[in-house]
């Protein structure tokens, strides 16, 4: 009787080891990577584009809060989580010169600009792997006034690509006060004020240090390995 | 020798292997006699069969590793089923349920996703002749056939015969496998071998305990109990999904920067591709490790992603630089290589992209190595890169004033003349080998 517990109890663990293996841990996982190699991409847009450096992490940070706040369901937040990552690839396809001009851009720069969307989703589409995130990039400039059936996340998607821009023209303050202003009109009533929320109980400027300090870091560690590689090469060679 | 001759002959050597493997397995079918030798094996076998079919046909497909894209070969699932039938019920039962197995699972596979019939053929014969050299080794661990309940010195037994007979099963297969591979990709057979040798044990050894649960369960509890297998295999099946899709995404994220690259600078004419394809045989002549040469492979084709960060207006300028522009060129390796930085499965390319500038006596850019501090994978792209940028296929159709395209002697001699200086004498002298041999039909195109 009680070889039998004993071995059932092996069984029975065993079994659910082996389930949470390859059910829980390894999809997990397999997130992570994919997001970590979407990185990638992020940073080298960042780097295009003077001045973003670091914006990613910090967006992919507060759509995570949101969506929780939102109660957007689980596959649906993986999704948002990538299309953070993916959304400006297309700016690849944008000429430099206009990326990064300084003044106001006319109507037509403006219509230029608005086509890296299309270009994001168009590559998306191009990777098996990411095919699945296409219809969120491709939405990630929604106005609500136009398309107010479609998904909850690509109108978050568009309001925090927007607050990330407005801030980056003025500061978060007014940033946010121009999304009040346009919710129900451009925005979803619903997401902004999930926004407004959520930056009440921690303040846009409480991010912006982490920000400043993680480029900082960024840079403190990439220069030594400037010559901690050379070192290593060197020392690999003899 | 032209390319349809090789095909003809690449096919004449497929022939005469598979029907060298057939004639091996067929004999041995015959030898093996009936599997059905007492009451109750023709039920077991059906049985056995089914359970193993149903497993082969749940199991995705995937190539073996790109390098060798192997078509029609698979390493089978079924294996922890015959060796359990190998070691329980006898040799010929062993190798009948194999040469079945494999014969009705390709035979499927082939009608579901209309693939060729002939590696059905081939396939079937090398796994008789795989479970037939196993079973030999099994049945030195054979039980006794009336069950007595599984004692200690039973179940020692079981476990010891057990890996010998799926390492020697693999073993075999890995084998025969690289041959087949070897004759009909006209790959070296050394190379298929090792590549093949390195995911072996990955693929072997979560069969292990599979087919020693099989065992006991079929030892203990007959066919009935091969039912309480299937929810650990489903785990794993899903588990090797899951590790197929990640080897999956990692070449897709290259392929998809590689994409990249081109969007933002209009190479023309398959100038990364070339580049990676030639830097990959050099690595191979120069004796590096597989593995190094795909890296290389990778590392080659996005040797210039930093140049999707840099403005198009000075990329694409027709005339001569000036000092400032000249330096913002002079970023792109170390651009490239902080954009794949935080990417944690690709930092093994990263070195070979951020130094693919330097030159050996310490004049390059962007930190004036010197000699031996560039890695060998940064010096090879150089070369290579140099190469296919003087014959002119970088761009072709906005050629800079001051830099004609080169005929392809012209450019050799240009790399001669720069070795030991700019480039590393050796890789030179390889990479010389590598264009003579280069195929006609691509030089037509390119030499005119």
């Amino acid at each position: 009787m009680e070889t039998i517990g004993v071995s059932l109890g092996v069984i029975i663990g065993s079994l659910g080891a082996l389930g949470y293996y390859a059910f829980v841990f390894l999809p997990a996982q397999l997130h992570r990577w994919r997001c970590q190699s979407l990185r990638a991409f992020a940073r080298l847009i960042e780097l295009r584009t003077q001045g973003r450096y670091g914006d990613t992490e910090l967006m992919v940070e507060l759509a995570m809060r949101l969506s929780a706040r939102l109660g957007i369901p689980k596959g649906e937040r993986k999704r948002l989580e990538m299309a953070v990552y993916l959304r400006d690839i297309g700016m690849v396809s944008i000429p430099y010169a206009l990326l990064n001009k300084p003044s106001p851009l006319s109507p037509l720069e403006q219509l230029t600009l608005m086509r890296h969307a299309e270009i994001s989703a168009a590559i998306a589409e191009q990777i098996p792997a990411l095919s699945e995130v296409a219809p969120l990039i491709r939405l990630h400039h929604v106005v609500y006034a136009q398309q107010p059936d479609a998904p909850l996340s690509a109108h978050l998607l568009a309001a925090l690509s927007d607050l990330m821009e407005l801030a980056h023209q003025s500061d978060y303050e007014t940033a946010l006060m121009q999304l009040q202003a346009e919710a129900g009109h451009r925005y979803h009533p619903q997401v902004v004020q999930a926004i407004v929320a959520e930056l009440q109980t921690r303040p846009l400027e409480a991010w912006a240090p982490l920000r400043r300090s993680a480029a900082l870091w960024l840079g403190l560690i990439l220069y030594p390995l400037k010559d901690l590689t050379r070192l290593l090469v060197e020392f690999s060679r003899h | 020798m032209t390319p349809d001759e090789r095909r003809g002959s690449l096919r004449k050597r497929f022939l005469l292997w598979s029907g060298l493997l057939s004639l091996g397995a067929a004999s041995l079918l015959i030898k093996a006699g009936s599997p059905i030798q007492r009451e109750g094996h023709l039920t077991l076998l059906l049985g056995l069969g089914t359970v193993a079919l149903v497993a082969e046909l749940l199991l995705v497909r995937y190539p073996l590793r790109h390098a060798y894209t192997s078509r029609g070969i698979w390493m089978s699932v079924s294996t922890p089923v015959v060796v359990a039938a190998l070691m329980l019920y006898g040799w010929a039962m062993g190798v009948w349920l194999d040469a079945m197995i494999t014969f009705g699972a390709g035979l499927l596979v082939a009608w579901l996703k209309q693939s060729r019939l002939r590696w059905v053929w081939l396939n079937t014969a090398q796994s008789t002749l795989c479970a037939a050299g196993a079973g030999s080794f099994a049945a030195l661990f054979a039980l006794p056939p009336q069950p007595e309940g599984l004692t200690a010195e039973n179940f020692a037994r079981l476990a010891v015969g057990l890996f010998g007979t799926l390492t020697l099963y693999s073993a075999i297969n890995v084998l025969l496998m690289s041959i087949t591979v070897a004759l009909t990709e006209g790959v070296r057979f050394k190379w298929v071998l090792r590549e093949s040798l390195l995911d072996t044990p990955r693929e072997t050894l979560p069969m292990f305990p599979l087919s020693l649960l099989l065992m006991v369960v079929l030892y203990l509890y007959g066919f009935a109990g091969l039912l309480t297998v299937l929810a650990p295999y489903l785990a794993l099946r899903q588990a090797f999904i899951l590790y197929m899709r990640q080897h999956e995404l990692y070449h897709q994220t290259i392929r998809s920067l590689g994409f990249l690259i081109q969007r933002a600078h209009p190479y023309t004419g398959g100038h990364l591709q070339r580049v990676a394809q030639w830097g990959r045989k050099v690595a191979e002549r120069l004796g590096l490790p597989p593995e190094r040469c795909e890296l290389l492979y990778e590392a080659a084709l996005l040797h210039d992603l930093g140049k999707t960060v840099l403005d198009e207006r000075v990329l694409n300028k027709p005339g001569r630089l000036t000092p400032s522009e000249w330096k913002q060129i002079q970023r792109h390796p170390q651009l490239g290589a902080e954009i794949l930085s935080n990417v944690p499965f690709l930092d093994a390319i990263v070195l070979g992209i951020a130094y693919h500038h330097e030159r050996l006596d310490g004049k390059g850019y962007p930190h004036g190595l010197r000699g031996d501090q560039i890695p060998i994978e940064a010096r090879i792209i150089a070369v290579v890169d140099a190469f296919d940028a003087m014959i002119g296929g970088e761009s072709p159709s906005q050629q800079r004033p001051y830099r004609h395209p080169l005929s392809i002697q012209e450019a050799l001699a240009e790399l001669r003349r720069g070795a030991g200086s700019q480039f590393d004498p050796q890789v030179v002298a390889i990479f010389e080998q590598v264009v003579q041999e280069w195929t006609p039909l691509t030089r037509k195109a390119r030499d005119r």
